[in-house]
């Protein structure tokens, strides 16, 4: 017995065996913590980094450094995937139509949360230390990160609560542009941050045309590819073709991207634009596809994010720069969006809710903390480490309770929805027609052609004595009766009624009720209570006349918010 | 099809038995015989069903009881002739029924089983006909006063 424990714990230590384990244990305790969270009306993503922050680093360490290290390539993934749907939302009528809003919120509250964030950061370094260069060259690059905006957290709320409008589509601009602004910050930040605290090894010039590298080469290499896949799809038709072609190609820009050292997420994104706006069609089948199969990966995602995060070095000196960081960044970026959002004249709800959503600090930021790290000495590198660390883990979770708030007050939520969606999420007793006539199976043809000159439907249920079903007398049946009308005292309901191959049930959802419709060629499905009596008629005319009126409904809900 | 498609002389019978359920039960009998129907329980319990529901007196002596069963691939008419009469079958008439004529159906065959009542109905709107079949003596009679000829 104990050897057999051991033998198992010898085969968990392993690599292989560890990492299927922690995906395992990802995605089952993320999708929990998720679900707990959502009953709190808490943003699911909250959910999925706690958990992973309790397996991980800063909790009870089950998760090994080396397996979250194998694991990065799957980060890489998931941030592809979303710079990929993203890149996808921004459409040629939306960059023309946002553009100079985008532009100007982008600059405003990037530049904003730089100033604010590095001055508070300056101000507090020379208080606690009284050195002015430190002071400054902290200021400089914490600054610089504070300018960046996360994408992941923020869509995963506005994804969750299906939202969509004007707001919605500024942040997603927003979130998708600003890696580009922070970069060039941090680029400049980082070489006048080095010659204030006297290394000078490196160049300012080499580091000033090193982001502009990144950015340029990420957006080369997505756009070149891009091209690419938009040309072969053009041959694609199937399905699996298409996922899995597009799957390739987000693979692939990611690797290309990550050999010549350029941005993954700006790569991706510009992948997505490409697509999106060369092949509109093929780009919403392949984003519909996506949809389906990503959950499960950004779930993964978020969790392995948060048992990375290390919170365990935490001082009270760096608590309170840390406090500093997040103070002056909020504070910027609620103001920089503010200012932004009125000077380009975005619509109210955008001025009004966009200073909330913009808090979300998660991958770029970390990474741009842990190059600052490289270069810059032990001390200076370790104080920027641990401050990023512990105010993402706050803005992590405060920022998709503040974003889902601000959503929700803009009037945007649920309008996003699709077909699929309404067809999944309606009930048949919502949408059937309550108001059918039924009719006795003893009633003569007589009285029901009187019944039926008396209604418009085209489909007649008919019931026993006690309202239960026996049968369905369509118009169809009655057509052959025209021809007998010698036959009006012979025949009664029970002679012309049709014998019913499918019913439903009011609580069964449209969706279901459509796979029982179509597998029987049917155009109409009567609803039978549990205890088997009529409640009403499903008609696949009506339902289908529903489901497009209701997309409309909401898109147009979704328009009338510019 | 129609009519003459549906029966034929070994279908009709002269009625040997004066009670509404005799009656049907003998004309059952005869359809069961062409080994088409595979559950004549089902069938007998379908027609007696439905003739609680509403008698299929027709009035003018004439009764048409009819019903749909699952197995059936095209219609089945038998004709049974009552000299005396059956005084229970309840016709809306309140007069005697003496031609019985049943019709069983697929349940599927919702336009041929109109079709086929129609044209039983018509055929015995025909000037003399309800009083010839009355006074038939045997199946080929019948056969022949309703369809006409064996050999046609």
């Amino acid at each position: 017995m104990l050897e057999q424990f051991h033998f198992i714990l010898s085969k968990i230590s392993s690599l292989q065996v560890s990492i299927l384990f922690l995906l395992g244990l990802a995605l089952l305790g993320g999708t929990i913590g998720g679900r707990l969270l959502e009953r709190m009306r808490v943003p699911q993503v909250v959910g999925f980094i706690i958990v992973g922050m309790l397996i991980g680093k800063t909790g009870l360490k089950i998760v090994a450094g080396s397996t979250l290290q194998a694991l990065e390539p799957l980060n890489y993934f998931a941030l592809g995937l979303i710079g990929f749907t993203i890149g996808g939302e921004l459409k040629k009528q939306v960059l023309t139509k946002y553009g100079r809003q985008f532009l100007s919120i982008l600059l405003a509250e990037g530049l904003f949360a730089f100033l604010l964030a590095g001055t508070l950061i300056a101000i507090a370094t020379k208080l606690l230390t009284g050195d002015t260069h430190l002071a400054w060259s902290l200021g400089l690059i914490l600054g610089a990160i504070a300018s960046a905006t996360a994408p992941a957290a923020t869509t995963d709320v506005l994804w969750q609560y299906k939202t969509r409008g004007p707001l919605t589509t500024t942040v997603l601009g927003i979130v998708a542009l600003d890696d580009g602004l922070s970069l060039l910050l941090f680029a400049v930040a980082s070489s006048i941050g080095l010659r204030l605290i006297g290394d000078t090894s490196t160049g300012a010039m080499v580091s000033f045309f090193d982001p502009v590298y990144e950015i340029g080469g990420s957006i080369l290499i997505g756009a070149l590819s891009g091209f690419v896949l938009s040309r072969y799809l053009r041959r694609c038709h199937e399905e699996e073709r298409i996922l899995a072609s597009s799957i390739a190609a987000v693979l692939l820009v990611l690797g290309i991207a990550l050999i010549f050292k350029v941005d993954v997420l700006m790569a991706s994104m510009s992948l997505g634009v490409i697509i999106t706006n060369h092949n509109p069609r093929k780009s919403k089948e392949i984003f519909r596809l996506f949809a389906r199969f990503t959950p499960p990966i950004y779930v993964l995602f978020f969790v392995l994010f948060g048992a990375k995060l290390d919170l365990t070095h935490m001082t009270l000196p760096l608590l309170l720069l840390a406090a500093a960081y997040f103070v002056g960044r909020t504070a910027g970026k609620m103001l920089g969006a503010r200012f932004g959002a009125r000077l380009s004249g975005a619509p109210k709800g955008v001025q009004r809710y966009l200073p909330m959503c913009l808090f979300s600090q998660a991958g770029v930021a970390i990474g741009l903390s842990i190059l600052a790290g490289q270069r810059f000495p032990s001390e200076v590198g370790n104080v920027i480490v641990v401050v990023i660390s512990a105010t993402t883990f706050v803005v992590q979770i405060i920022g998709p309770l503040s974003t889902k708030w601000a959503v929700i007050r803009s009037g945007e939520v649920g309008l996003n929805v699709t077909e699929d969606d309404l067809i999944r999420r309606t009930k048949v007793e919502e949408i059937m027609d309550r108001d059918v006539p039924l009719i006795g199976e003893n009633v003569a043809l007589s009285e029901v052609l009187t019944t039926l000159g008396e209604s418009r439907n085209l489909y007649y249920p008919v019931v026993d004595g006690e309202g239960h079903l026996l049968g369905i007398i369509t118009i169809d049946n009655l057509r052959d009766t025209f021809m007998a009308a010698n036959l009006q005292s012979l025949l009664l309901a029970h002679d012309l009624m049709e014998p019913t191959t499918a019913v439903a049930t009011p609580d069964m959802s449209i969706s279901e009720a459509r796979d029982l419709l179509e597998t029987h060629g049917l155009e109409y499905l009567p609803v039978v209570s549990k205890k088997g009596k009529v409640s009403g008629l499903l008609e696949l005319r009506r339902m289908k006349r529903y489901i497009s009126r209701r997309v409309l409904e909401l898109q147009k809900q979704a328009e009338s918010l510019t | 099809m129609g009519l003459r498609g549906s029966t034929d002389s070994s279908l009709m019978c002269i009625l040997q038995t004066r009670s509404k359920e005799q009656v049907l039960l003998e004309l059952i009998e005869l359809i069961c015989r062409t080994g088409r129907v595979h559950s004549a329980e089902d069938l007998t319990q379908s027609i007696f069903y439905r003739e609680k529901l509403m008698s299929t007196g027709i009035g003018l002596g004439i009764a048409v009881p009819h019903v749909r069963i699952e197995e059936i691939s095209h219609p089945i008419t038998a004709i049974g002739i009552s000299h005396d009469g059956i005084p229970d079958y309840e016709s809306i008439d309140d007069e005697l029924v003496r031609i019985v004529i049943m019709i069983v159906a697929g349940k599927n065959q919702h336009k041929e089983y109109i079709r086929l009542l129609a044209e039983i109905v018509t055929r015995l709107k025909d000037d003399g006909v309800i009083e010839r079949l009355c006074a038939a003596r045997n199946p080929d009679e019948i056969h022949e006063i309703l369809i006409g000829s064996s050999d046609a």
